[in-house]
């Protein structure tokens, strides 16, 4: 070892190991602020990139795809393949099927096995999975022409030859399982048929999802070439696109959720920031005289320079070397949570598998020590510029920051100025650029502000304190002005945590209060049919007709509401396109316009011309109007739709057209209804029309799920709550660092003035004084931290609500304020910064007075 | 009766596994209203035997006794009340907090005690040493003789019957140090206050009614006026 190494590895290194819980929790910080940063990012590559997992690696290597709304007449198949080209045409059914005693709902795959048996594309996860679906042992040849087979993963735990039964659409079907191939854990997993049988499960005749081409490899023409010669032969609603198409749509729906979680993820590392400042701080500040003595020896600025960066790469590479590890398993329940949130409000998916590549593991460890070095470079830069004889003439006494009020406060409005003119600026390229820098104005505005408002709320508070609270507060209050720099960066980590948790408890509550009252206007109907089946945004089994119309002439039954859902794509992103009976006069409409206009005018219009409602997230995404014209592709061909309103739809953030059911049935023939509302004449006895339902349906065999709109409505908000999961527990991970920091600077400030704690036992204080004070000083840090967050948290949440939330995803939240729900928050915070303060009260109270005065 | 009384105090101190005696059999008594001065080298258990005499240190053996009160028997309550209510300490550094003015470093020890009309006590102190009109002033506003003046009107604040002072000329100039120990003089004669303290100089020692000499520990000397 070089002799500078051995002396940066005595005077640097060795003191950490001095104060064991005070490094390890600096440490812990780091560690956590990186783990959370690296499982975010694992998290969302397992949860948003496994959309594709089943239907896409079902599909292999293919160029293009066929789609359009409400399938792709069947017959499109006949004429490319009769097209003089020698390119593989793989025709494919796609749907969904909850399997009866798993409860689990998985793919369901039609294609046409006997036709591909022999050449199919390597469709599974595993190129050797299909040949194992014909493998001579398991099943025949003939097996695959019959109405009962089915293929399935091994996830399902199933064998050749076992029944399965399957509820697809309003009907349990049952299936002799055929084959089983590996699907990596489940996660690959589809239930695969010919497609016949599918066609016949689903209900579908004369149609196909999606028609695959491969062109030859090797040929000469160009892509487009070969997109010419199919498009020739289809119709104009029929789109035509790279193969993949869909699922890049849906990666990009996915990227704003992504991003605004991803940059979530980084305040438990700016808060970490903090910490880590405030460490090497109180390293230079114990190190005065050290750093003077080794000028004055020949130390040149840079070599001061360069140990304190090393000092803060010690404890910052330690914890980014903890954190990725810590990552990759808190990844592992992030997964879950986000995968909720991804099938609540986008489409089905079933998280992947989490990977940990040496590159994001790299990143992550870089991140970690990135932001370690950036917050060290002010206090250590401070270090080595000190003058020898300045920096050994101040000793050990902690330096206080010169606050120049009117400056910082000046600068701190000209930030907060810049923040509110960026706020109002619109997106960069679908991205609330602007937002998130308003965002961090705000946050960099407070952190300039918080020295002159601790100092000013200490000075003025102080005495009030000790006469309500005693002499103990009196001397943590000053004390904690005395310190000013030191506590100040404690306020700024603590109180940016808080503010945080404030503006997303805020945002959230507001946007939960918006959706309950939304539900109230949107959900007329006493009871709520849909069949039984795993919910999701981006699927629509159907209800079949004959139940639905056996549904109206039940007793009790005052009228129902068909609706039925597709999945389209518009202008490149995936949307809703649904139908719902407008006709029915005992039906009261109270839809919320964003035009104002009542919702009986709107209705009208829709009823009687070519006309369409959107919701308001398509209307953002698309720029799309009231009064504007749309085009949509409907079945074979193209029709042009006038937008008669917008209207607010929190349901999902894919966007909605609405249009009525009987101008969507010239389009789309299928007349089965995804959803059925109820509604119960005056005076029927609800449960008793419930009853009625259900043994319909017994009688139907149909398999539904019936709810009462109370119930419809309570699990909405189950649903909501679920998906805002991940974001609490964010907020959560960046406040227990912050409390941390507290812990450990805590413990810090009481070694620094054991001196001060020995002379206060000399003049009379009690180990229970002592306790109350360092207590206080814990509590005074969390109120102020509270107080700064709670004034920053607020115009953080409108930033959120109204920009970023806005600008990311277009819904319109109604400000409301969750009082409770923040008071409750900040008081536990509050409460556990005391506690933070439990063990470096123990550690003052067993300081031994009689050494500590004479130190010196 | 003696207000401060040491009984053949032993003291030893542990430094890596070795034992140390900071004192060895030590027997000395105060009387209200009197002056000691005890010296010695650095080393030679002066402030060991201030800290025994304030209650903030057990002695290995022997006895100490403050107002007649036997230190080693009391717990740590008891041990806090008494140097509340009984002694006053003045330092080297005069070891004033930075954070308080110097009116809010004269009452600290009244409030920590407890006690009402803190406030004007302390002002009272503070102009009994000869600092009125200085009590808002932060310490490092004040000279040094002005922070030792704080430091004595802080030690005295409460009215102890005994008051320790560790070298509290040592980091003056000389004429400084001269009148802080007239000023110590005239309050300890004034309150009929127990005075004992540790010096390294003459001067300072010269004013005192006895003046005990430290050697290794042990008392070597012993000089009334």
């Amino acid at each position: 070892m070089s002799g500078r190494l051995k002396l940066f590895w005595r005077l640097m290194v060795k003191p950490l190991g001095r104060e064991p819980v005070r490094t390890t929790l600096t440490i812990a910080a780091v560690a956590l602020g990186v783990a959370v940063v690296l499982a975010m990012d694992l998290a969302g590559d397992a949860a948003t990139g496994s959309f594709h997992s089943s239907l896409e690696t079902l599909s292999g290597q293919q160029d293009f795809e066929i789609t359009a709304a409400g399938g792709v007449p069947e017959e499109i198949v006949g004429k490319l393949a009769e097209l003089p080209y020698d390119w593989r045409i793989t025709p494919r059914i796609e749907g969904f099927a909850l399997v009866a005693d798993s409860k689990r709902a998985l793919p369901l795959v039609g294609l046409d096995l006997i036709g591909v048996a022999g050449r199919i594309p390597l469709p599974l996860t595993k190129p050797e999975a299909l040949d194992k679906i014909f493998d001579a042992n398991q099943s025949s040849f003939e097996d695959l022409a019959k109405q009962d087979s089915v293929w399935v993963g091994q996830s399902l735990n199933k064998t050749c030859g076992d029944a399965l039964e399957l509820l697809v659409n309003d009907r349990a079907l049952t299936f002799t399982v055929r084959g089983v191939y590996p699907d990596d854990a489940g996660t690959g997993s589809a239930i695969l048929m010919d497609m016949a049988v599918a066609q016949a499960a689903l209900g579908i005749t004369g149609r196909v999802d999606r028609i695959f081409i491969r062109i030859p490899r090797g040929a000469t023409n160009s892509l487009d070439e070969w997109q010419r010669r199919a498009q020739q032969v289809l119709p104009q609603g029929v789109q035509l696109r790279a193969a993949g198409a869909s699922t890049d749509e849906n990666r990009k729906m996915l990227a704003a959720f992504r991003w605004n979680l991803r940059l979530l993820s980084y305040i438990a590392l700016i808060v970490g920031a903090f910490l880590i400042y405030n460490t090497i701080s109180v390293s230079v500040v114990r190190r005065r005289a050290e750093i003077g003595i080794a000028r004055a020896f020949g130390a040149s600025r840079l070599q001061v320079l360069l140990a304190f960066l090393l000092e803060a790469a010690v404890i910052g590479g330690a914890g980014a070397l903890l954190g990725v590890p810590l990552g990759r398993f808190l990844a592992t329940s992030a997964v879950k949570l986000m995968g909720n949130t991804v099938n609540a409000l986008y489409l089905s998916s079933r998280p992947g598998e989490i990977t940990l590549d040496p590159t994001s593991a790299f990143l992550a460890f870089f991140t970690g020590l990135f932001v370690t070095l950036v917050s060290a470079w002010s206090p250590a830069r401070e270090a080595a510029t000190s003058a020898p004889v300045e920096a050994m003439a101040r000793g050990r006494v902690e330096h206080s920051v010169r606050v120049n009020k009117t400056l910082a406060l000046g600068g701190a409005a000209a930030l907060a100025l810049l923040a509110a003119a960026m706020s109002r600026l619109p997106p960069v390229g679908g991205k609330p650029a602007f937002g998130y820098c308003a965002a961090l104005l705000l946050v960099a505005a407070s952190v300039i502000a918080i020295p002159a408002f601790t100092d000013a709320i200490m000075r003025i508070s102080s005495r009030i304190f000790s006469r309500l609270l005693g002499v103990e507060v009196l001397l943590a209050s000053r004390s904690l002005a005395g310190s000013l720099r030191r506590t100040s960066t404690l306020v700024a980590a603590l109180s940016t945590a808080v503010a945080m948790m404030t503006a997303v408890g805020i945002m959230v509550g507001s946007f939960r209060q918006t959706v309950v009252l939304w539900m109230a206007s949107e959900l007329p109907a006493d009871l709520y049919l849909r069949p039984a089946g795993s919910p999701a945004t981006d699927q629509h089994p159907t209800i079949s007709l004959g139940f639905s119309d056996q549904l109206a002439k039940l007793p009790g039954v005052l009228a129902i509401q068909r609706l039925r859902g597709y999945e389209i794509s518009y202008e490149g992103k995936p949307a809703t396109l649904a139908s719902v009976e407008l006709d029915d006069s005992h039906i009261e409409h109270s839809s919320d316009f964003l035009s104002g206009s009542s919702a009986e005018s709107v209705l009208a219009e829709l009823r009687e011309k070519n006309a369409v409602i959107v919701s308001e997230p398509f209307s953002y995404k698309h720029g799309v109007r009231r009064r504007d014209i749309i085009q949509l592709a409907l079945g074979e061909s193209r029709a042009t739709f006038r937008v008669a309103d917008v209207y607010y739809d929190y349901a999902s953030e894919r966007g909605m057209i609405l249009m009525d059911r009987n101008v969507l049935l010239n389009y789309l023939p299928d007349p089965a209804p995804s959803n059925i509302a109820v509604f119960i004449s005056p005076g029927a006895n609800p449960a008793n029309v419930r009853a009625e339902i259900e043994r319909a349906a017994d009688r139907a065999s149909a398999r539904i799920l019936v709810f009462a709109n109370s119930d419809l409505r309570m699990q909405a908000v189950q649903i909501f709550d679920r998906t805002f999961a991940i974001t609490y527990a964010l907020e959560a991970i960046a406040v227990f660092v912050a409390i941390m920091g507290v812990a450990g600077a805590l413990l810090a400030l009481v070694i620094d003035r054991r001196r001060e704690l020995g002379l206060l036992r000399y003049l009379g204080a009690s180990s229970g004084q002592l306790r109350k004070m360092i207590l206080a000083e814990a509590g005074l840090l969390g109120l102020l931290s509270n107080i700064a967050g709670l004034c920053l948290g607020i115009f953080l949440s409108l930033i959120l609500i109204f920009v970023i939330n806005k600008q990311s995803f277009g819904w319109t939240i109604r400000l409301h304020w969750p009082i409770a729900v923040i008071l409750s928050g900040t008081s536990l915070i509050w409460l556990a910064t005391v506690l933070a303060g439990w063990y470096p009260a123990r550690i003052a109270v067993r300081l031994n007075p009689v050494e500590v005065i004479h130190e010196d | 009766m003696a207000l401060v009384e040491l009984r053949n105090v032993i003291k030893d101190y542990d430094s890596n596994g070795e034992k140390i005696r900071a004192l060895g059999g030590v027997s000395l008594a105060i009387e209200p209203g009197e002056f000691v001065a005890i010296v010695g080298r650095s080393g030679c258990g002066k402030s060991t035997l201030l800290n025994l005499a304030g209650a903030m240190d057990f002695p290995t053996g022997g006895e100490v006794l403050i107002d007649g009160q036997i230190t080693s028997a009391a717990g740590d309550s008891t041990l806090t009340e008494l140097r509340r209510e009984k002694v006053g300490f003045v330092f080297q550094s005069f070891q004033l907090l930075h954070t308080l003015s110097a009116v809010e470093n004269v009452e600290l020890p009244l409030l920590l005690a407890g006690r009402d009309s803190a406030r004007q006590t302390a002002a009272d102190r503070l102009s009994a040493v000869e600092l009125a009109g200085l009590e808002n002033r932060m310490p490092h506003q004040l000279s040094g003789g002005q922070m030792q003046r704080v430091g004595i009107a802080r030690a005295l604040v409460h009215s102890p019957k005994i008051l320790l002072a560790d070298e509290p000329t040592g980091n003056l100039d000389n004429t400084t140090g001269a009148r802080i120990m007239e000023l110590l003089v005239r309050l300890t004669r004034e309150n009929q206050t127990a005075t004992l303290m540790a010096t390294h100089s003459p001067e300072a020692a010269a004013v005192a009614d006895v003046v005990v000499t430290m050697r290794d520990g042990k008392v070597v000397d012993i000089k009334r006026k």
